[in-house]
């Protein structure tokens, strides 16, 4: 597969990246960061404009198409195996009964088997929290547990 | 007088606002528009109309000056001396072969038209100059950018900006000055001194120039590089030397310097600012009642130089082992002539006197104000009619 690279003068460079011995896709990339997308089906065709992006939708595009945009996930469907266990973040919902309470007195281990290894709050990450951590609205949980503890937290958390 | 001034300059900027809404409504480039916009406004016809006209003044020509030396700048930043060695090749011989056949045809018709060799010498560079400005426009507009046929355009343009600065610096300095030819032989010596020095500044100056422009303010970054830019250009100018080439060096280098692009955004609104007055100040010099003395001379330039330009470029093409179709776009594209043609007549007129008479470089001028009105707006609607150009002229053969 080669890429041929170009400047266009006063307006960006110019990617030309070959699909098939036909079919070339062409990429003029401005300096101010909009990006058209071409792509020309045969050697006497003419290149039909595909996109005409914008510098930060040029962007999420590249992203997509490079396999590193990981927003649309939701975060609770994240799991990493540990054994029998696994760790599982959990949104707290607003309008949760947790709200409010200290992980003491929440006392969730004792009721669904999952050990809260970290709070999550905003940017901020609260390792191993103590019993008098008090849970808020929009704190994901880490927790560890077998899948039936982690449906039983999900349950008490959605309360 | 101040608001009689103010008024006149809103005027100005109105005018070209207005006429660009039109050009863009029929997808032309709106630069003969702005040219059209200035001859309309001045004092040839609104004046003469009886209504208030915007007069010439020196705000305007200052603004204009500002337009040329921007424009240049820009032409010198973008302009990439690496791809034009890595391939020296090619662009040589489209280069040559464009300007073997344009500017030697230019010469025969300034010398037939003029009967004065420097006369000559200013039509050849008016004639053989494309106009880089509308052809990169159009070709984004028509999406040609992304056919091969990109390529041997856009490399002519890249000869064709170098040559124009040595063409600008010898013309220049020998148009300026004028006399006997000892004197130009001087005032040339002194205008290629002058460059030397700026090509050693381009060479070693790289990193003064940016530690002069380390600053997180966009403020102070603009100002230090007007500073620089506009300085050296007026000082070129007052040695007599063109203020252009002199831009044209600047940009290049700022070009290898790590601020070249934030240095074109910070500048991109002013010089589409100021090269809009520019083009507005062309018109506003231009008497429309002179241009039908000098319509036999368009007619005829525009009869010999079309084809000359498309047949230059439809080799071209074939240089870059194009098909037929895509060489006779290369030589459709070519066509148009615009900024730099204009700059070269404005300079032939700002010596008129010296090497070229009073009545032969005002001839010069508005013959050129016609050709380029008439070149840039067939130039560009050839490139749209291509498709239809293409069968007509492509079944034949």
């Amino acid at each position: 597969m080669t890429i041929y690279e170009s400047d266009i003068p006063g307006v960006g460079r110019r990617f030309e990246l070959e699909l098939t011995d036909r079919k070339r896709v062409i990429v003029v990339y401005h300096h101010d960061g909009r990006c058209e997308l071409f792509r020309r089906d045969g050697p006497d065709d003419d290149s039909k404009r595909i996109l005409d992006l914008t510098s930060e939708q040029a962007s999420r595009l590249g992203t997509i198409l490079e396999g590193a945009y990981f927003e649309t996930v939701a975060v609770d469907e994240l799991s990493v195996p540990l054994g029998d266990a696994i760790i599982e973040w959990i949104d707290v919902p607003t309008d949760s009964s947790l709200v409010g309470t200290s992980v003491g007195d929440a006392d969730i281990r004792a009721q669904t088997g999952v050990s809260i290894v970290a709070i999550q709050r905003g940017t901020e990450t609260i390792p191993s929290p103590g019993p008098e951590t008090t849970l808020q609205a929009g704190d994901i949980l880490v927790g560890i547990g077998t899948r039936e503890e982690q449906a039983a937290l999900e349950t008490l958390v959605g309360e | 007088m101040a608001e009689a001034l103010l008024f006149e300059t809103g005027v100005m900027f109105a005018a070209v606002a207005v006429v660009s809404l039109v050009a863009a409504r029929f997808h032309l480039s709106p630069i003969p528009f702005y040219i059209l916009a200035g001859i309309v406004a001045s004092e040839f016809v609104a004046g003469r109309l009886g209504v208030g006209y915007v007069s010439l003044t020196s705000f305007v020509e200052v603004g204009a000056e500002l337009g040329i030396v921007l424009l240049l700048l820009f032409l010198g930043l973008e302009f990439n001396l690496d791809r034009l060695l890595a391939d020296r090749g090619r662009i040589g011989t489209v280069g040559l072969l464009d300007l073997g056949v344009n500017f030697t045809l230019g010469l025969g018709l300034g010398y037939v038209l003029f009967g004065d060799a420097v006369a000559a010498v200013v039509v050849a560079g008016i004639v053989y100059i494309s106009s880089s400005a509308i052809i990169t426009k159009t070709l984004l507009d028509t999406g040609w950018i992304a056919n091969p046929e990109s390529g041997p355009i856009l490399g002519t343009l890249v000869f064709e900006d170098l040559a124009i600065a040595v063409y600008l610096a010898i013309v220049g300095a020998a148009v300026l000055e004028g006399g006997p030819i000892g004197a130009v032989a001087q005032s040339v010596g002194v205008a290629f001194g002058f460059l030397l020095a700026l090509l050693v500044f381009v060479a070693l100056g790289t990193q003064a120039l940016e530690a002069l422009l380390d600053t997180t303010s966009t403020e102070y970054f603009l100002l230090r590089a007007l500073g620089v830019i506009v300085l050296i250009a007026g000082a070129a100018l007052s040695l007599g030397v063109s203020e252009a080439v002199a831009a044209f060096f600047v940009g290049m280098a700022f070009s290898s310097t790590s601020v070249a692009h934030d240095l074109e955004d910070v500048l991109s609104p002013l010089r589409d600012t100021f090269a809009a007055v520019f083009f507005f100040w062309i018109g506003l010099r231009t008497d429309p009642t002179v241009l039908p003395a000098v319509f036999d001379l368009i007619l005829l330039a525009v009869v010999v130089t079309l084809p000359a330009k498309i047949l230059s470029g439809f080799f071209s093409g074939r240089q870059y082992g194009l098909t037929d179709r895509r060489s006779l776009r290369v030589g459709l594209a070519m066509v148009t002539r615009g900024e730099f043609s204009l700059i070269i007549a404005a300079t032939a007129l700002a010596g008129a006197g010296g090497a070229l008479s009073g009545t032969t470089a005002e001839t010069l001028y508005a013959f050129t104000v016609g050709y380029v009105l008439v070149m840039s707006i067939l130039g560009t609607t050839l490139m749209q009619a291509s498709p239809v150009l293409e069968r007509s002229l492509l079944a034949r053969t």
